[in-house]
């Protein structure tokens, strides 16, 4: 223990330590998740990541919000075409703050998609989605179609005369596809007319399939993200994993010489953008 | 070496460039995460806040000479699925999709509209890794990316924005349109045919039909200024407009619920037809401008 020698501690000091480390050594000795923490918050990332690299997270976060002000909203929500209106009414005029978490709930829904986009637009324009990085893309585009999807299935919820006339062009809309389309039209709508039925499938879409579908995938993502690293803007000098040689130095049979590294460190860096 | 091992090494000379000049996720990366998610939460409660504050409990009180509600009303009127005068609008980041259903008319072009077009694109970004297997990343030597993607942006936000503007309808103008059609349709003397287009007028049948240069021309519905000279006769009529589904129109609600409603002349005086048969004589006597 060579802290321990260092500095001396009073013997209050170390009982005050060892009852701090004994719940983190038993959680760690039996789950190994203090050692996974440490690995997620203490890994390297590129030293030139920017701002742009936090669309992710606020896209994480603007979906997190969505998720907590559900959980809320779907205590005082009443799933019934009788009662549908009457409770957003309730929630809106009468629960206590009952108007932020719905109007969070409703905002944070386009913040999310926005961010969606956003982010997508960083990852193309960054060639993020290159190799190693495929099928986090895949995922992320998989994310984008069910986020909209949720926000299809939620607009009914309030059961007023917008959600009501879009969803019913919405499902009309589904059912003009070929094959599958009259199909899914009639799963949408739980029978052949839109009703209490329809309203009951959307909550339930709405609040369990679909948030489970996303919480799966983002962790997916975020899985892939921590295993194969963010990749370094493309413009930057000190990109991550960038070409070590001049363009001068590209033969002539247009394939590229020097990929291995026998020229020294901050000799040409940056002249290549093309790291993964 | 093959492409694929010049991809490998660039990823094994990432790791390692990132081993030795990284920097660790807490706190530098960290600390940018946690402001702009702090940012993303005063947004949406900022936008919560002036949604509820600018608005009203009457959802009317929002109606265009009320522009005071900056983020719209709180809710629109309860679903009332007899009723009339619907937009059928969907959230905002569906204006592109619902735009192309005005680009793609109906029947022939409007499954491109509904379901080939979006189809295309989910395909091309689902294998966009695949296509574009070359390494370099600088958008200096990705030419074709970058125009696609300022093309993708553009086109986006053009059809957003003219969803966004698309002129819906309002009723109460169109049925001040009524007697002019009577006139110029020549249906003026058969009050049956007035009323049905008063009904026309009011359910809100514009919002995606066009009749005598009024009304939406929305999800690809066709014009029906001169609906009468097709022969359907006002049998076929009723029978369509009450359940269009038979027909093979998937998209058009149903509207048998109209049957139920006895139509009026302009003075309230009942004329023994439902508003459905009105509809449907309207549309019989509509045989073109003349």
């Amino acid at each position: 223990m060579a802290i321990a020698t260092r500095t001396r501690k009073s013997p209050r000091r170390e009982r005050l330590e060892a009852a701090v480390n004994y719940p983190i050594d038993w959680l760690e000795e039996r789950s190994g998740l203090i050692g996974g923490i440490r690995y997620f918050l203490f890994r390297k990332v590129p030293g030139d990541t920017n701002w742009f690299h936090t669309l992710g997270s606020a896209t994480l976060t603007a979906f997190l919000v969505q998720a907590v002000t559900g959980v809320i909203l779907a205590m005082y929500y009443k799933p019934e075409p009788k009662t549908a209106y009457a409770s957003i009414q309730h929630i809106t005029n009468d629960v206590t703050l009952g108007w932020l978490v719905r109007g969070m709930h409703k905002w944070g829904a386009s913040v999310f998609i926005i961010l969606m986009f956003f982010h997508m637009a960083r990852v193309f324009l960054f060639g993020a989605y290159k190799y190693p990085r495929e099928l986090n893309w895949i995922i992320g585009v998989m994310l984008l179609v069910i986020g909209m999807l949720e926000g299809f299935t939620g607009y009914l919820l309030p059961w007023d005369q917008t959600a009501y006339w879009a969803t019913i062009v919405g499902i009309n809309l589904n059912g003009t596809a070929p094959f599958l389309g009259p199909y899914i039209a009639q799963f949408l709508r739980g029978g052949a007319e839109i009703g209490p039925d329809t309203l009951a499938r959307f909550y339930s879409m709405h609040m369990l399939l679909i948030p489970g579908a996303i919480f799966a995938l983002i962790g997916l993502h975020l899985y892939l993200v921590v295993r194969l690293g963010v990749s370094s803007p493309p413009w930057s000098k000190e990109a991550a994993g960038a070409d070590w040689v001049e363009e001068q130095e590209v033969s002539t049979d247009g394939r590229r010489a020097g990929l291995t590294r026998p020229v020294p460190r901050n000799y040409v860096r940056g002249q290549r953008g093309d790291s993964a | 070496m093959s492409a694929l091992d010049e991809r490998r090494a660039s990823f094994q000379r990432y790791k390692q460039d990132v081993k030795e000049r990284g920097k660790p996720f807490y706190p530098y990366a960290m600390f940018h995460d946690t402001v702009m998610s702090l940012v993303v939460v005063c947004v949406i409660v900022g936008l919560a806040c002036v949604w509820y504050l600018t608005s009203h409990e009457d959802p009317n009180r929002c109606q265009p000479k009320w522009s005071s509600c900056m983020l719209g009303p709180r809710y629109a009127e309860p679903a009332d699925p007899g009723t009339t005068n619907f937009v059928p609008r969907p959230d905002w980041y569906f204006y592109f999709l619902f735009y192309l259903l005005r680009i793609f008319k109906w029947p022939d072009s409007v499954i491109l509209g509904t379901v080939g077009i979006p189809t295309i694109l989910l395909i091309i970004a689902l294998v966009l890794p695949f296509i574009d297997t070359r390494r370099d990343r600088r958008l200096s030597r990705r030419p074709v990316a970058v125009i696609a993607a300022i093309l993708v942006v553009i086109s986006m936000g053009e059809l957003t924005y003219k969803g966004a503007v698309a002129k819906e309808a309002l009723a109460s103008e169109v049925v001040a349109a009524v007697p002019s059609w009577a006139q110029r349709e020549g249906f003026a003397n058969n009050p049956k045919a007035v009323s049905g287009a008063t009904v026309f007028a009011e359910a809100g049948c514009t919002a995606c039909h066009t009749y005598l240069g009024t009304g939406g021309g929305n999800l690809g519905a066709p014009d029906l200024s001169a609906e009468g000279t097709k022969g359907k006769g006002v049998q076929g009529l009723t029978s369509y407009i009450s359940d269009p589904s038979k027909f093979g129109n998937n998209v058009m609600p149903k509207f048998a619920a109209f049957a139920n409603i006895p139509a009026k002349d302009a003075k309230g005086k009942n004329l023994g037809i439902s508003e459905l048969q009105a509809l449907a004589i309207f549309l019989d006597a509509s045989k073109g401008p003349k």
